[in-house]
């Protein structure tokens, strides 16, 4: 009972941590299409953060989660 | 088709959004060892790899002279490279490809020291600010934070025969050693004192080449 109470947690985690990372390198694909001063900031400001998050969200994932 | 680093970038960082989206939605993948190790290259590694080529990217595009003139207020800048007149320095250089055409702007105004490149990004960021944000000048009335200092005109002329051997520069004998120390400008009166000179720009002739 306990792997199974224990197992969604990490997976919704990780549903987050993917969603988060793949919403970041969308946004850093779409900045490859212009070569402007806008697409660095986007870049910077909601790719990077995006993709730390969730990177940083995948590490905590594995940091917290206890093996039974 | 020519492979290039912005088709490797895009091709990579589109096979890390597929394999992300998989993991996104299909978590219990992770239960076996082979998903955990996916997930570990997907969530990790890949994301860290593409921020890496990202910001490379964005750097590098970043000192080309596209994106210098992206912004309206630059425009005049970009057509005083045209100008038909060998005594405005930056048109001289661009048009005489001696200073590449592409990155024409950067190679002129970062400052050629240690940490040059990350200056230069600060300044960009401040212009970002201005542009969005601040109140953006006239063209006319944009000027250097600091004089323009020899030492960017001697990364590529010092040693140069024709530098060093022209009669303008060695009039007098502490001349060479004045402009190598930057106590004289090159941009001094009656030396190079042509440069974007955007204020009379519209009078002026423009090559019709190299567009």
């Amino acid at each position: 009972m306990r792997n199974v109470s224990i197992a969604p947690l990490i997976e919704r985690r990780l549903r987050w941590a993917g969603s988060l990372i793949a919403l970041g390198l969308i946004v850093q694909l779409t900045t490859f299409i212009w070569i402007h001063p806008l697409a660095f900031i986007a870049f910077a400001v909601i790719a990077c953060p995006l993709i730390g998050a969730g990177v940083l969200l995948f590490l905590y994932s594995l940091a917290s989660h206890q093996p039974s | 088709m020519m492979i290039t680093a912005i088709r490797v970038e895009v091709l990579f960082v589109s096979v890390a959004v597929v394999l992300t989206i998989l993991l996104a939605t299909r978590a219990e993948l992770t239960r076996v060892r082979g998903g955990k190790i996916l997930a570990f290259i997907t969530l990790f590694i890949l994301p860290v790899v593409a921020v890496g080529l990202g910001y490379s990217e964005h750097m590098e595009r970043a000192t080309s002279t596209e994106f210098c003139l992206s912004c309206h207020v630059m425009h005049d800048f970009g057509r005083s490279l045209y100008v038909d007149d060998p005594s405005y320095i930056p048109a001289a250089h661009f048009q005489n490809n001696l200073v590449p055409r592409n990155h024409a702007c950067y190679t002129c105004h970062t400052d050629y020291t240690m940490f040059g490149t990350f200056h230069a990004k600060l300044r960009g960021l401040r212009h970002i600010y201005v542009q969005y944000i601040g109140t953006v000048p006239k063209p006319a009335d944009i000027r250097l934070y600091t004089a323009f200092n020899n030492r960017e005109c001697l990364h590529c002329h010092a040693g140069m025969r024709a530098f060093e051997e022209e009669p303008k520069h060695i009039k007098t004998p502490d001349m060479m050693s004045r402009i190598t120390s930057n106590q004289l400008s090159c941009m001094s009166a009656h030396c190079h004192d042509t440069v974007h000179d955007v204020a009379t720009i519209n009078n002026a002739a423009f090559w019709k080449g190299g567009q």
